[in-house]
């Protein structure tokens, strides 16, 4: 053994031994969260980290920006194995794979090396140019967080010239170890045939150990980089949550019962270890918040934010909470957006906490819950999940609220609606229809196929009554038979839950569920994506099972099979712009139903789509409680999506949701538009014959 | 300081309120119950006091049938330390009887202060507190729209037609509370669990005799619907003449 070899060894041992202390630490804070199971299904999760994590399906959803990463990505795992080819030969002398390889795939992964060198320059060359030119509104961050990003960038850079020069020059020294497919590495190398033997050699060895201890640099950078998501981030996906399409939306359940001062998280330990996680996977890369509809029209909520300023503040509170001395520098991922309010708490560590100090109340009330941020993720972070615990912390343990939605609340345990309105009141939109109430049907010995759900929007408010009345007329033109609950019907308290109350939630709940299996409800239909999402997916953890349809997956049915009478209009145009519910399409992955709906129903309609459209599409503004709370900052969401479908030039809006019609009615009332806002079931209500 | 708020349970005001057969009460099926509005701001005036001194104690009491701890635990789940359930079958119409049972349990509890809604949603009387002040013989003062207590003495604001009075008391004295003095407080999940394990003393209410009793109820009439009397100029003698002649305001 050489002293090189010596020297070398004893520079892994060291660069090694530092990793992993940090990385010690780091799963050591991690422990301060709270305990929650994700080692489920772990087939399904390996196959969501091939597709999310090596395939970077996520990631490709920019084309762009996208494909740099993917190429930068990909090149990481070719290059690698290169990398542990170098670092063998650092122990012993002389190693290649063409030793060990069977020759045409050696050739393969020699070829491959040159070849992904190139790439991956060429993306990092991108990179510098899209940050230093270009200017990314998404990339926008402290100067820390810039200095971090040109760091990664230059050392991925040095990596791939030290290792294209390395080779260049060993081709010099030892033509025999550096074969054709190289390319490269000869193409560099033709300069510096002349160089004398002894010169070329320790232009290699330089070029090497500058290699290897870039790797090794670059190593031990991570922890203090949001770089670190090289490691994290793979894990973090396949730690992510995967269940199944509504399930994946449900919120937390809570133990209410829980012998608890505190209810939700103000802080890193009332988070999970994988909201903690999500922290460390977090790349800045900004696409969370580029889609978010609050920030997007000016709020300060910032979904980027959320998950950057958790790991900050876990950064502050893990040394602490784990008595850890080695937290040295201080520097170690601490880096964001910076903390919000530390003057009303005091200064230092102790007096800090996650809400307040570095989140605070405005932002969590600015989000709409439209999940677009948990959508767009590349690495398969939950910021909404962090969101909704910590609206829980301020309504249940210290009851802070906008002061407009204490009414809500208020009306839903005194008249069990989000407004003010006689629970006697609630059927009256049935007078004379003709429709029976469960209680009729149960006194009469029968049931019916379906329960109209028809919720408190269509039960109460005047534009929405009419979606409910047309979604009645065509159930009856098809000869379904259903029924009502009329007056029994009171708000499931899906709003309450979004609103952070849960208690509130679980009482109107657990109330209806009593109600549904007094009537032995088996099927549930429903004109609402708010009430078909929460009894179907959400009543489960309180142990209501249904199946729970939408109005446009039913109608789409019944279209489907030719049982709604419908009268053809010959000769008329008609371009309709639909707009996706967030509750319906990213929360159930319903996209094409009541599209296939509109067509069905109106064969001579055009579908126009705009810009944000589909799992892509902009919320209207009235998700996550945000229907009681005033929009005092920034652009209106509903003015600014109602813009948008304008834009189309449609002459319909299209709408499967009552909030979605409430904000785009009033979206283009305010644009002094007369283009009409239906719902899908109004359109094919008008089509009866 | 020890502070009493005298509180009520009454009918949610969002109701539509129905009679019953024997044309005596409210149908009360269906009819949801809550604190009434000016006794929470009563209950929120006397959180805000024991905080701001830092120290004290805020005793709930409510007249009725069991029905009444609901409420007496939701003014607990805001943050009142204890309560006392005076029991009675029924919440009596007269305000007297209510008062002189208030007025016996308040006289050994040593307040310092006895805080009530100005007057209930339900009955509107505003006689209970300023009974149970007689009964007590000590100060009164109602309809407060702000309240100060500072060593041993107590002022406040009432709002009059057009104008205010600012008035001092000592203690102990009575306040009945006006609307606008404070927006009471959303009880948290926290203060709920809190709250169960609060003590919720129930006694038999020494009630006066009542001398009140409902004789029979009567749903206002229904307003008639709205009349056009023409369009344009030509409307308005017709209008000024149906004003004068029918509804008579000019």
């Amino acid at each position: 053994m050489s002293a090189q070899n010596v020297v070398f060894l004893f520079v892994l041992t060291l660069a090694a031994g530092i990793f992993s202390l940090n990385v010690q630490r780091l799963v050591s804070y991690l422990r301060i969260g709270l305990p929650e199971n994700r080692t489920d299904n772990p087939g399904w999760r390996f196959l969501n980290v091939l597709r999310i994590g090596i395939a970077q399906t996520k990631i490709l959803r920019e084309p762009v920006a996208g494909l740099m990463h993917a190429t930068i990505f990909w090149g990481f795992i070719v290059l690698t194995a290169g990398t542990v080819e170098i670092f063998v030969q650092g122990a012993w002398n002389g190693f290649s794979y063409e030793r060990v390889l069977w020759h045409p795939f050696y050739v393969v992964y020699a070829a491959s090396q040159d070849t992904f060198a190139i790439f991956v320059l060429a993306a990092v060359a991108f990179a510098f140019y899209r940050r230093l030119v270009v200017h990314p509104k998404r990339l926008e961050g402290d100067d820390i967080e810039h200095l971090d990003a040109y760091i990664i960038l230059g050392l991925i850079a040095g990596l791939m010239v030290t290792l294209l020069f390395a080779n260049a020059f060993l081709s010099i020294i030892q033509p025999d170890a550096v074969g054709p497919e190289k390319f490269i590495a000869h193409a560099l190398a033709a300069p510096f045939q002349g160089l004398s033997p002894h010169a070329a050699r320790g232009a290699q060895l330089v070029f090497w150990w500058a290699h290897v201890l870039l790797v090794l640099i670059f190593l031990n950078y991570l922890p203090y980089s949001k770089h670190l998501h090289v490691v994290t981030s793979l894990i973090n996906v396949y730690f992510s949550n995967t269940s199944w399409r509504g399930e994946r939306a449900v919120m937390r359940p809570m133990d209410l019962e829980a012998d608890t001062e505190t209810f939700g998280a103000s802080d890193v330990e009332q988070l999970t270890w994988k909201n903690l996680l999500d922290g460390y996977s977090c790349t800045e890369c900004g696409r969370c918040t580029a889609a978010c509809p609050a920030n997007i029209t000016g709020k300060v909520l910032s979904p980027r934010k959320i998950v950057v300023n958790t790991r900050q503040r876990l950064m502050e509170r893990g040394p602490i909470a784990t008595g850890d001395t080695m937290a040295f520098f201080g520097l170690d991922l601490a880096h964001g957006e910076g903390k919000d309010a530390t003057a009303s708490l005091g200064d230092g560590p102790a007096a800090h906490r996650l809400l307040d100090t570095y989140i605070t109340e405005e932002e969590l009330w600015a989000c709409t819950s439209c999940r677009a941020c948990v959508q767009e993720c590349p690495v398969s972070i939950d910021q909404l999940d962090i969101i909704n615990q910590m609206r829980r912390n301020l309504v249940l343990t210290e009851s802070r609220f906008p002061a407009e939605i204490q009414p809500a609340f208020e009306a839903l345990e005194r008249n069990g609606a989000p407004w003010a309105f006689d629970a006697a009141d609630r059927g009256r939109w049935a007078d004379g229809l003709g429709i029976s109430t469960m209680a009729d049907l149960a006194a009469r010995g029968e049931r019916p196929d379906a329960l109209f759900w028809v919720g408190c929007m269509g039960s109460f408010d005047d534009r929405a009554k009419k979606i409910t009345v047309a979604f009645a007329r065509i159930l009856q033109a098809c000869g379904i038979r259903f029924a009502i609950l009329g007056q029994e019907e009171h708000c499931h308290g899906d709003p309450a839950r979004r609103m952070g109350n849960e208690y509130l939630y679980q009482m109107l709940a657990r109330d209806t569920i009593e109600t549904l299996n007094r009537y032995s409800v088996t099927t549930v239909v429903t004109a609402c994506p708010h009430c078909f999402h929460q009894i179907g997916n959400e009543f489960p953890q309180l142990g209501g099972q249904y199946e729970v349809i939408h109005h446009s997956t039913y109608i789409e049915r019944l279209l489907q099979q030719e049982l709604v009478p419908l009268r053809t209009d010959e000769g008329r145009r008609l371009t309709v712009a639909y707009h996706d519910s967030c509750y319906l399409g990213r929360y159930n992955d319903i996209y094409d139903a009541p599209r296939e709906t509109l067509r069905r129903a109106l064969p001579v309609v055009t579908l126009v789509e705009p810009p944000r459209s589909r799992d892509r599409g902009l919320c209207c503004g009235a998700g996550g409680g945000r229907m009681w709370m005033e929009e005092r900052q920034g652009k209106r969401i509903n003015i600014e999506r109602t813009e948008e479908l304008l834009a189309t030039g449609a002459d319909t809006i299209a709408v499967a949701c009552p909030f979605c019609m409430t904000m785009m009615s009033d979206g283009v009332k305010a644009k002094e538009s007369s283009v009409p806002v239906l719902d899908i079931a109004e359109v094919v209500a008008g089509q009866l014959s | 300081m020890k502070i009493a708020v005298c509180i009520k349970r009454t009918p949610d005001s969002e109701t539509r309120f129905r009679i019953n057969s024997a044309g005596s009460a409210i149908d009360e099926s269906g009819v949801k119950f809550d604190m009434d509005d000016f006794a929470s701001y009563a209950v929120e005036v006397a959180l805000q006091m024991k905080e701001k001194a830092g120290s004290g104690e805020v005793v709930v009491i409510a007249v009725g049938p069991d029905s009444v701890q609901e409420t007496l635990r939701k003014a607990m789940s805001m943050g009142a330390d204890r309560a006392v359930q005076l029991k009675a079958d029924a919440i009596p119409f007269d305000g007297l009887a209510v008062a002189k049972a208030l007025a016996a349990e308040l006289k050994s509890g040593g307040f310092d202060l006895a805080l009530f809604g100005k007057h209930a949603f339900d009955t509107s009387e505003a006689v209970v507190g300023t009974a149970t002040a007689e009964l007590l013989d000590i100060a009164c003062v109602t309809a407060a729209s702000k309240l100060e207590i500072a060593n041993g003495k107590g002022s406040a604001r009432r709002e009059l037609e057009g104008a205010a009075e600012m008035v001092e008391f000592s203690l102990p004295a009575v306040v009945t509370i006006d609307e606008g003095i404070a927006r009471p407080r959303y009880p948290s999940l926290k203060g709920i669990m809190a709250a169960k394990k609060k003590p919720l003393e129930s006694k038999p209410a020494q009630l006066g005799a009542s001398r009140v009793t409902v004789k029979g109820m009567a749903l206002p009439p229904d307003r008639p619907a709205g009349r056009i009397v023409g369009e344009g100029t030509a409307a308005v003698a017709e209008l000024v003449r149906l004003l004068q002649t029918e509804a008579k305001v000019l």
